[in-house]
Order: structure tokens, then sequence, then C-alpha cells
């Protein structure tokens, strides 16, 4: 009977032993982070700091990587490097800075408007705040897009311009020229139209292309007479519904539609047709940002592309979208050696020379504004950069991404033949509610 | 008489201590009310239903809570009760998604049950090259749907092999994936394309139990094709006919990788469904809140359509 009741103990004891024991080795595996960094890389000493990034393509020619590679090699400080894909990027910091497993520096977009937009994270605070060096980096009129209450959180690290990819071989192939204003670009479409080409080649079955396109025709309609279009929709004064900037923009790519303007197709296509529009010359330009058209060029020998603003409605003036669309940030719950190591980084980004480095690794234009280094992409529109003549990515500034994405589906509507103009502006000024 | 008497394999009388005594003509007392041989204790289960309580159901629990909030996935939230179902109600394109998930259920319950019997019974016995056909038609199932649907979006595209096609017949090549009225269709075909032969494997093993001695007695008898379906093949099937339409009712509403794949949700949310909505609320646009009450609301939907199917199948008699 004793024998029975200590066998009966022990297969208790075996039960209870299997799951405790299981319990305790996922606890052991899972317990790591304890002892290390704030940083996910746990290369968090003084030495060492670890660095995230979007990185579309996974390979080791990514910009960041590439500076981070320089950085290591010239000051022996150890970067662990972690290139997500971009679409996922977002919420994969935000987890890991929730969860304690973040990296030490994180790239991110500036504003609050995108999914990885910087603000939101530092209202939160778990983005340490920047010093003096950072904040001289911030363009004039950007300030709202790095700050809150004075205190800067993430460092600019070039001005990327936003227009027209324009093919001018194809063009002059077609018997093109630039439009100067929208009646001349849909004169254009239909005489491209005619012989099988298209003036543009959108996404349209991706809603960030359209919505691109529209910030792209809202430069000159909306952001060209009202730079601070989006500070009065903050503070309730205007509307989205009952602006004649933003009713133009949308009927720019109504009627470019109608005239033929985009490749066949256009509501269904993707990326591709972007790419093998450009490349092919059967379409001679796209909306794209400028580093995009940077990469696109250096990956297509023989391609000439440059960098145009897009043509304003009849008797207006050029303007275009021109911001710094991505920044740098320190994680506040990284190691005080991390953080160190963090912050001698952006202060070697700050460097001229490294800054110019970076910027001719991305394909922008200098923080500073151009130089005698800009590049031959930008030419066409290097007198609007220097005047000023040009406004940020609206949606930095808008308060959540839904904004953004009312506007690209309801673009997408528009060129699928779905909804109209007023009911789009109204699902955009929801959105800005929300 | 033999089946009231038990099988050889019946082990019962020997684990409920009832076995004849050897050498006597009397059962044996039981001595006990144990039984001689036992398999387990209802506590063993323990960690195993603890580990269920914690990782399924107080977990969605926990999550279904932050349907009641206006959480945005980082910092604080507060609490603003119903706000978010009201709001789910109040959107015509959140409305406009909940119709789109309840048509590609029930167009996949439907197109998959009808085609998946249709080939099980014209696969089931006659036909020589019917075992080479069933893995014809079984092989889509164990594809990715992504990988699925990525081929189906070229056939789709603009410059793809199904507008060549129609070409030749001297068609208009259409945008499938991107006109409002073919693209909710053309997701309906590639999810049904996929899923077809998993019906059809499922109905297959019920027809192997109808005997088919029944069947020639009544097709001896002068019944016709249609009445040996009804009045025999189809009672003898209703047990896979109840799970083949719970499983493609439930895959029908959570139908997720064929959207996102295909269209994305596109045109202009043309072709949404509750379940990317959750995934864009949530994880594109960081409403956790909102997205936590629209996947609350999409559960409660598969829990009374699976109640109300499940009713509507059962065995009456």
């Amino acid at each position: 009977m004793t024998q029975h009741r200590s066998r009966g103990i022990r297969r208790i004891g075996v039960l209870v032993a299997v799951p405790a024991l299981s319990a305790l080795t996922l606890a052991a595996c899972g317990g790591g982070d304890d002892g290390g960094s704030g940083g996910s890389g746990g290369s968090g000493a003084a030495d060492g700091f670890s660095f995230a990034f979007e990185n579309a393509s996974g390979g080791q020619e990514n910009p960041w990587q590439l500076l981070a590679d320089q950085y290591a090699e010239e000051t022996g400080v150890e970067i662990e490097t972690q290139g997500l894909p971009p679409d996922s990027y977002g919420l994969s910091m935000r987890t890991q800075l929730q969860g304690g497993s973040a990296p030490d520096v994180m790239m991110f977009s500036p504003g609050a408007g995108n999914s990885n937009a910087v603000l939101p994270l530092a209202e939160a605070g778990y983005i340490e705040a920047l010093g003096e060096e950072s904040a001289s980096l911030v363009p004039a009129g950007n300030e709202s897009l790095f700050e809150i209450d004075g205190e800067v959180y993430a460092q600019p690290t070039s001005i990327i311009p936003v227009g027209m990819a324009w093919n001018s071989a194809a063009a002059s192939d077609g018997g093109v020229d630039v439009p100067a204003d929208e009646s001349a670009m849909l004169d254009a479409c239909g005489t491209l139209a005619g012989e099988g080409k298209s003036f543009l080649a959108v996404a349209g079955s991706a809603p960030p292309n359209m919505g691109l396109m529209a910030m792209a025709i809202s430069a000159t309609r909306v952001y060209a007479e009202t730079p601070d279009w989006n500070e009065q929709r903050a503070a309730g004064d205007v509307s989205f519904a009952d602006s004649e900037g933003w009713q133009a923009t949308l009927q720019t790519v109504v009627d470019m539609n109608e005239a033929g303007c985009f490749q066949q197709g256009a509501a269904g296509g993707g990326f591709d047709a972007i790419t093998q529009g450009l490349t092919q010359g059967t379409s001679l330009a796209a909306f794209v940002p400028g580093a995009a058209a940077t990469e696109l060029a250096n990956a297509s020998p023989g391609l000439n592309l440059q960098v145009q603003p897009f043509p304003p409605a009849d008797g207006g003036d050029p303007f275009m979208l021109a911001s710094p669309n991505y920044a740098l940030s320190i994680n506040a719950s990284a190691e005080d050696g991390a953080k160190e190591a963090a912050r001698e980084f952006l202060a070697w980004m700050a460097e001229p020379e490294n800054a110019a480095r970076f910027v001719e690794l991305q394909g922008g234009v200098a923080i500073t504004g151009p130089d005698e280094n800009l590049s031959p992409v930008y030419e066409p529109v290097a007198d609007l950069l220097e005047s000023g003549d040009y406004a940020p990515l609206p949606n930095l500034t808008w308060p959540n991404p839904g904004v953004y994405d009312a506007l690209s589906t309801g673009v997408q509507g528009l060129l699928a033949g779905q909804g109209d103009i007023a009911s789009v502006l109204e699902s955009i000024d929801q959105a800005w509610d929300q | 008489m033999t089946a009231t008497m038990g099988t050889p394999q019946d082990t019962g009388p020997l684990v409920r201590g009832t076995v004849p005594a050897a050498g006597g003509g009397q059962p044996a007392r039981p001595r006990r009310s144990r039984p001689l041989i036992t398999y387990g204790r209802w506590w063993w289960a323990l960690p195993a239903i603890l580990a269920v309580l914690l990782i399924h159901y107080v977990a969605t629990a926990g999550g279904a809570l932050y349907a009641f909030t206006n959480w945005t996935g980082i910092g604080d939230f507060d609490w603003v009760g119903l706000d978010n179902f009201r709001r789910i109600l109040d959107d015509p394109a959140l409305i406009g998604s909940l119709e789109n998930t309840l048509f590609l259920a029930f167009g996949f319950l439907i197109a998959t049950n009808v085609v998946g019997l249709l080939l099980a019974l014209a696969l089931n016995r006659t036909l020589r090259t019917r075992y080479l056909l069933r893995v014809l038609f079984f092989m889509p199932v164990v594809l990715s749907p992504l990988a699925v649907s990525y081929i189906w979006k070229f056939i789709f595209d603009f410059n793809g092999p199904l507008n060549d096609v129609l070409a030749w017949f001297g068609a208009a090549p259409k945008t499938w994936l991107a006109d409002p009225t073919l693209a909710l269709w053309a997701v309906l075909v590639v999810m049904a394309w996929q899923t077809t032969g998993m019906v059809m494997v499922i109905y297959l093993a019920g027809l192997a139990t109808v005997p088919a001695e029944i069947e020639e007695a009544a097709a001896l008898d002068g019944a016709s094709t249609w009445r040996r379906f009804r009045y025999i093949t189809l009672p003898s099937i209703r047990p896979s006919l109840a799970i083949a339409s719970t499983l493609m009712l439930i895959q029908g509403l959570r139908v997720f990788d064929q959207v996102m794949a295909l269209t994305g949700g596109g045109p202009a949310g043309a072709t949404e469904t509750l379940a990317t909505q959750v995934y864009k609320e949530t994880f594109a646009l960081s409403n956790f809140g909102f997205g936590a009450a629209l996947a609350l609301l999409l559960t409660l939907i598969m829990l009374v359509f699976s109640v109300l199917q499940q009713a509507a199948t059962r065995d009456r008699s």
C-alpha cells in the first residue's frame, strides 16, 4: 500500500514537474533582455548600439546599412543593424518599444501622419529628446514635424523632393515637352494616347501611389497659395470638403483619367507598371519620391530620369513638395552607454561630409538645401528648392494615418469609377476628425 | 444479435470489472467501485485545460476588452463604451465590408459544396481515371493561398492571359481586379478554385459509406438517377454535408489571404471584408480599439452563423 501510494506521489510529482520545468525553461529563454540594454540587439554596451531602419529590398546596398558600415569602419563602434520591410516597420517598432526590446537608434517618419511616424511615440514617452545639434538641422517651417513642447525628438537626414519622375528621352521620342500648365498637359495626354503611350504611369491598385499623386497635384492647387492649410484644418477653420484647392486637385485627377493621361488598365496597375512604363519609355512620367527616381535611374543604365514639378493649374506658378521624409531617433529606454553611442552616431551623421555621403547614397537633397553636390536628377527643380517654393509632404502633418488612407483609397475609387469628389473629400474630413 | 453481444475486441466488461470469474458460471461481484484498468484521472488534463483556458479564452477575452477602448496601440487609452460599435454601424464602408464578407462566405459555401459534390459524384466509382482526377482536383488545396492568389493575380492582370484569351474572341480587355463589380467575383473564383478539392474529398469519404447494393436495388425498382440521389445518397452523406458546409462557411467568413493578395481590399474598399478591415484598422492605421471591436463583431457573426448552420444540417432522424 505504501509502495502504491509512493508511486502515486511520484506520478503527481512528474505531472507537476513537467509543466513547471517547461515554464522555467521558457522563462529562461525569454528573460535574456533583463540584463541587456533597452535595445534589441544586446550590443547596448558603450562601444556599440543597435539600429533599425526600413529596407525594402532586404539587401546590403541599403543607404542606412552602408552608412552604418562606414561609421563602424571609421570608429570601430559595433552596430547591430536591423533592416525591416517598410509595410510592417511601424508596427514592429511600436511592438518592440512597448515590449522593451526596441533598438537603440530607429529610423522614423517625421510628424504623426504615417504608421511609422515618430511624434505619437515621443508623446507616449518612448523616444529620447535630442539636443541642439539635431534641432539645428530641422528645416525652417518643419518644426512641428519634429518637436513637442520645444523638444526635438528626431534628427532629419535629407530632403526628398516629390514631383514627377520624367523620362526625357521618351518625351523627346514622343515630341512632348514638359507641360507648362494643366491644359498643355491634357493636350499632351491626348497626343500620346493616340500613339499608344501614356503621359503618366500609375499604380492604381496601390493606394499609396494614388495618395502621392493627389498630394503632388495639391502642391500647386492647395499649398502654393495656402502653405499653412494643414494648420488651418487642425484649427477647424477649413475643411477638405469646402476647399476649392482640394476640389481642384481631385478634379484634375478625374480630368487626367478622362483625357487618357494614364496607361491602359491603370486602375489595376501595380508598381511594376511604373517601372516598366518608365524604363521602356511607354510612359513619360510617374509619381515617385525623388529618391526612388534616383534609384531607378541608377538601376537602369541609359535611363535619364529627372524630377519635374507637376504642371500648375492654368495661370498658376510652379510649386512642389519637398521635406525630410526620414529621421533618426533614440530609444528612451536604451542603456546609458548605448544612448551615448547613439548620440555620437547622430552627431557624426550631422557632420557635413557624412550628411553629404548619405544624401548621395539615398538620392535626396542635403538637409541644408541644394548645394554644389545636387544630383542632376533634381536639376529641373533646383530653382524651386533654392527659392523655397516647396511645401512639406502634407500627410506628415496630418493627425493620423487614416487621413492619408482616406485620400489614397478615395482617389483609387475615382480612377476606378467609384464615388465622386465630394464624397471622397467628406471621407477625408471624417478620417481627420477621428 | 451479434451486435448486442459485443465484438471480440470489446474490452468493456474487462475494464468495468464484470468478467466472469475463472471456473465459475456466475460473474464475479465487483470488489470495489474502481475499474480494474484505468486510463487516467480527469485532473491529469488540468495543465492542458489551464493552458487552453489561458491561451485561448482568457487571452481572447482580454483582447475583446480593448473593443471598448480608444487604444491606438501605444500609450494610454480611455474606455469609450459602445462607441466603436456605433462607429461600425454608422460607417458605410464598414457596412460594405460586412456585406462583402457575407457575399463571399455564402458564395464560397454554395460554390464549393455544389461543385465539390458534383466532382465527388463524378469521381466516386465508375471512371477509370478517377484516382488521377481526384489528385488533380485536390492539388490546389495543398498550395499556399498567397501563392495561388499571386498566380491568379497574374492571370487577371490587364495584360495577363485571361484578357489575351478574351482578345482571341474579339472581346475588350477588362481590369478584373480594379473593377468594383468584377473584383469581388474574381476573389470568390480564386477562393472556390482552391478549396473545392477539399470539399470533394469530404464528400468522397461520405459516398464511400453509401452501400452500392441499396442503390442497385433502387435502380432495379426503376428509381431515376435524381430520386436515387435524393432519397438514398443525400441522406447517407448528411454528416459529410454538415462538416463540409460548416468548414466552408467559417473559412468564407474569415477570408483574408486571397483578398489581401489579389486586391488589397480595393478598388476603394470594394473588396474589403471584416477580416481585412480588422488588419487595416489595427495594424496599418493603429486603431487597436476599433480593430478589436471589428474582430469581436466578426467572431460573433461566425458564432451565430455556425450555430444556425449546425441547426440547419442537423440529422433530425
